[in-house]
């Protein structure tokens, strides 16, 4: 099968190509899902373009679209699903939500926007089986999902008794193969597990309450082992404190605990809280900023509050406890889940009259503008929990479009305005940068060469828009998206579903951890730990994942 | 078939109740099958095969070839004003093939067991409510309430999941108190470590109620609460507060007023949270009812009792359970892959997609049999925490078709 799409203006920043700066045109060729080199062979389809703008399918590396926790919140926000029936267009009659959408509308919304890739970033490993079977209901999506470890008993033990590295180290690497996993993420290091021995707080230096183990430790040391193993992506940390006026200070020094080494801080507006001014709420973000400018170790994502209903989910059960008392509606559900870790779903609606939801709508703001290096800043809303990815449009004019960005600004909760210094930033993203931001600096950080980009040999995912100067209206349709060569996506229009694959990493690890494994599961957990491991063929119908090997670095 | 050797198999994962043992053994003589070692009453008896025909598939009482009978289902669904999907015994490729099925032909979609899930879901989608899963309750549970009748019955098993003797954080003597009915003799034997006692009670809603108010520090009117002298109730309330992690357990499919059970003892648990730890466990799961209801809630966004009609989903926990749903639909499409459960009265057409050793009342218009999860072929089930699924083996070659195989056979024509 040879598609070529013809005469676009291809922005593709990994490989340096602008055509929207240059105004040059050239044509993509496709060959059975691949992008080739231009050959005179007669096509099977041809799409003329007419200079309409080519990206690379657009990577999500942060958005919680599977789970358990997802289907709690489902279950509890069944006014989300009845206020967003489905839409026309689709074909299966098995889509609606907007906070918490279905597996279906998950894939075909974010298809529509041009999105062809997306990470679930907190697989509870308890629950791994579940969020794989609902990943392969997604359609039109390539998936992957982030380990939730550092709360679990087992490693709090290891950490306690004094184990060596290379026992965590094969410790997280059996971990990441039974569960089918990308990358780990860390919740609230050692928090989680805290509130379990009834801590209601732990501070990055605090010691956990029963294993006297620090948040720190817990940090310091799966940093080590996924530098060992050579997991592509750094660790995903959800830090200390999320939410908390005043986790600025804790933010800072996580940023300084991790020593120079990768370390990736996901929705980071949650943790850019200082207590300043009347309110005790303020603004952190220029230090913040200005530090992970000077870290060029440090990667974000924003987490961006859109205003509106939504429900927020998250294995943060500590803070999620905390937050429940402002829960709107006045609702929530949480759980201690299987030695492991736990969940929270919390529905929030951001006011735009609210002080506090005023402030954090600017302080995203201001991480974006402030943080330099697009390859290093992420955009996310933190899907749902700062709001709907489907807010994406939205957020992108917010960054490229000072004016428009300025009189939202002015719509706002008149105290937040004077709280912020975002009126005075002049900076507006480009074309390329948006690029860099949500196609290529994500396959970049998730080590996905063959991704994020439209040179030849990369997978035919391809999203084309066409210009607008209203950006919002740009990004909120897709004139065509390929996925692995396929037409998906007509005029904004779902036509086809496709099946994607579930990215997992295979690192190396030391298999005599087996054995202490199989006896923990045994003895403590009350399951065998060979039917914890999900195997290769339960994922994508029996299709297996697409695995990345990892090579480990020496200690 | 004198000759044929007996086979042992180890560790073999149970997806009857919800309990998700997976520590079973089975002796595998040819087509015959039977669970030894520790094996609970139910289990035993559902995993217990002898080696006999399948009964075939038939359609009105003849026996017919699976296609044929396929085609005749088929030809029932395109023909069907309302069609209810009831049972809904299966694993999850068995739960996606018939949300598949429902999207093409039309239906509502229950469970047999699905009353006890929506008494609970009462209180969790009208507060939601603060939970624990079995893993943390062996473990950290010093303190357990068991309110209702003794549930030792349905899940033979439970308290020697719940309480094994060496936990990894609860210390000294745990505690287990029964709201309710008495302790049976199994109940007694699997807690034998564990101080057991008993609050006799007709009205466990009261005690409930009670014990929030006395943990809320303030003194309930009254002398006695459901039965129980409020000295008791005071002395328990005391334990619950100085308890490390108290739990509290119930199966509302068993409670008459299982809403109201599940609704205070939210109440109780979210009281106690204020201070110490505490997490809701309700029982249920039965026939991978959890499992079938989270792919729904994936797929659909809406949980079991939801109609499929014109390409759109509609929810209604009352409208859609099968015994109203039945009384507008005209079909009936029955599923039932764990156990021979037999469909409800129904005057429509039935399509039976059965255990094989199922007892009809009335042959029904099409009967498929089909193999069990876990016994004839391989499939996931969900626990009934909602949170851990497990991968069934099968343990012998399968005669029959899963419930996936029969319902894209009738799908596709």
């Amino acid at each position: 099968m040879r598609l070529r799409l013809k005469g676009g203006r291809v922005l593709d920043p990994a490989n340096g190509e602008n055509g929207v700066a240059t105004g040059a045109v050239r044509d993509i060729e496709i060959e059975d899902g691949r992008i080739v080199a231009p050959t005179d062979s007669k096509a099977d389809a041809e799409y003329d373009l007419g200079g309409d703008v080519v990206l690379a399918g657009g990577i999500d590396l942060h958005s919680h679209i599977a789970g358990g926790k997802m289907n709690l919140a489902r279950l509890l926000m069944q006014e989300d699903r009845r206020t967003y029936p489905e839409m026309p267009g689709n074909f299966c009659g098995c889509g609606g939500g907007r906070a918490v959408p279905t597996a279906h509308a998950t894939g075909c919304r974010y298809a529509e926007l041009g999105y062809t890739t997306v990470f679930e970033p907190a697989m509870v490993g308890a629950n791994a089986r579940g969020a794989h079977l609902e990943m392969a209901d997604i359609p039109n999506l390539d998936t992957g999902a982030y380990l939730v470890l550092g709360n679990d008993d087992f490693f709090q033990r290891l950490l306690a008794a004094g184990a060596h590295q290379e026992t965590v180290n094969a410790y997280v690497g059996w971990m990441i193969e039974a569960t089918q996993a990308f990358a780990i993420k860390i919740v609230n290091p050692g928090g989680i597990n805290a509130f379990k021995f009834n801590a209601r707080k732990l501070d990055l230096d605090e010691a956990n309450p029963h294993y006297g183990v620090s948040p720190r430790r817990v940090l310091t040391t799966l940093i080590r082992a996924v530098t060992e193993l050579g997991l592509p992506h750094p660790i995903h940390l959800h830090g200390c404190n999320l939410g908390v006026p005043g986790n600025d200070e804790t933010t800072l020094a996580t940023i300084a605990a991790a020593e120079g080494r990768r370390l990736h801080l996901t929705h980071l507006q949650f943790h850019s809280y200082g207590t300043e001014g009347d309110k005790r709420f303020s603004s952190s973000a220029a230090r913040i900023a200005e530090m992970v400018n000077a870290n060029p170790n440090i990667s974000v994502d924003v987490g961006q509050v859109m205003f509106g209903q939504t429900v927020t989910a998250s294995a943060d059960y500590m803070s999620q406890y905390r937050n429940r008392a402002i829960a709107s509606p006045n609702k929530s559900i949480g759980m201690d889940i299987e030695l492991d870790a736990a969940c929270g779903v919390v529905p929030f609606e951001y006011r735009d009259r609210n002080f506090v939801n005023a402030l954090q709508w600017a302080i995203g703001l201001e991480l974006f503008l402030l943080v330099e290096d697009p390859w290093r800043i992420f955009l996310t809303t933190d899907h749902p929990n700062g709001g709907p990815f489907t807010t994406y449009p939205h957020l992108i004019r917010l960054l490229m479009d000072r004016d428009f960005r300025n009189a939202q600004l002015a719509t706002l909760n008149k105290a937040a305005q004077a709280h912020t210094l975002l009126g005075q930033i002049t900076r507006e993203y480009s074309l390329e940068e948006v690029a860099i931001l949500t196609r290529a600096a994500p396959a970049r950080i998730l080590g996905l060469k063959e991704k994020g980009h439209l040179g030849v040999g990369a997978v035919a995912d391809i999203a084309v828009h066409t210009e607008d100067a209203d950006r919002e209206a740009m990004f909120s349709t897709t004139r065509y998206v390929f996925k692995n060569g396929r037409l998906i996506v007509k005029d904004g229009l779902v036509v086809e579903l496709a099946q994607g694959t579930t990215h997992v990493a295979r690192p190396e690890f030391d298999r005599a951890i087996d054995k202490d494994m199989q006896r923990w599961f045994d003895e403590s957990v009350g399951l065998k730990s060979k039917h914890f491991r999900v195997a290769d063929g339960e994922l994508r119908g029996g299709a297996g994942p697409t695995i990345l090997k990892c090579e480990g670095v020496a200690p | 078939m004198a000759d044929v050797a007996i086979e042992t198999i180890e560790d073999v994962v149970c997806g009857f109740c919800g309990l998700g043992c997976d520590d079973l053994r089975v002796e595998v003589e040819g087509r015959e099958l039977r669970a030894a070692g520790t094996v609970c009453a139910e289990a035993a008896r559902l995993i217990r095969r002898l080696d006999v025909a399948d009964r075939p598939a038939s359609v009105a009482g003849a026996a017919v070839d699976l296609d044929t009978a396929a085609e005749a289902a088929r030809h029932i669904l395109l023909g069907a004003r309302a069609t209810l999907i009831g049972g809904l015994g299966t694993d999850m490729a068995g739960a996606g093939a018939l949300t598949d099925l429902a999207i093409r032909f039309g239906g509502v979609l229950d469970h047999h067991a699905s009353d006890g899930l929506f008494r609970n879901y009462a209180s969790a989608q009208r507060t939601g409510w603060l939970a624990t899963t079995l893993a943390e309750v062996r473990n950290r549970c010093d303190l357990l309430l068991v309110i209702g009748e003794d549930p030792a019955g349905q899940w033979g098993r439970l308290f020697e999941r719940l309480f094994p003797e060496a936990p990894l954080f609860a210390e000294g003597r745990r505690r287990v108190v029964f709201i309710g009915g008495a302790p049976g003799e199994t109940a007694q034997r699997q807690l034998g470590h564990a101080d057991i006692s008993h609050l006799a009670t007709d009205d466990p809603v009261a005690v409930l109620e009670a014990l929030s108010v006395l943990s809320d520090g303030r003194m309930p009117p009254g002398e006695a609460f459901g039965g129980v002298p409020a000295a008791e109730l005071a002395a328990l309330a005391e334990a619950m507060g100085a308890a490390h992690y108290v739990v509290a357990t119930w199966n509302a499919a068993a409670l008459d007023d299982g809403d109201l059970v599940a609704e205070r003892a939210t109440a109780l648990v979210d009281r106690l949270n204020v201070t110490t730890r505490a997490g809701v466990f309700p029982l249920g799961g039965r026939d991978n009812i959890i499992g079938v209801n989270q792919l729904l809630l994936w797929r659909l966004g809406y949980p079991l009792r939801t109609a499929v009609r014109g390409q759109a989903s509609t929810h209604d926990g009352a409208l859609y359970a099968t015994e109203a749903a039945l009384a507008d639909a005209d079909v009936l499409l029955w599923v039932s892959a764990f156990r021979p459960e037999p469909p409800p009265s129904f005057a429509g057409k039935i399509i039976a997609l059965a255990h094989p050793e199922t007892v009809f009342e009335n042959e029904p218009d099409v009967l498929i049999p089909v193999g069990t999860p876990g016994v004839d072929h391989a499939g996931t089930v969900f626990r009934m925490d909602s949170i851990v699924s497990l991968p069934l083996g099968a343990l012998r070659v399968a005669t029959l078709p899963s419930v996936a195989e029969a319902v894209r056979c009738i799908a596709e024509g």
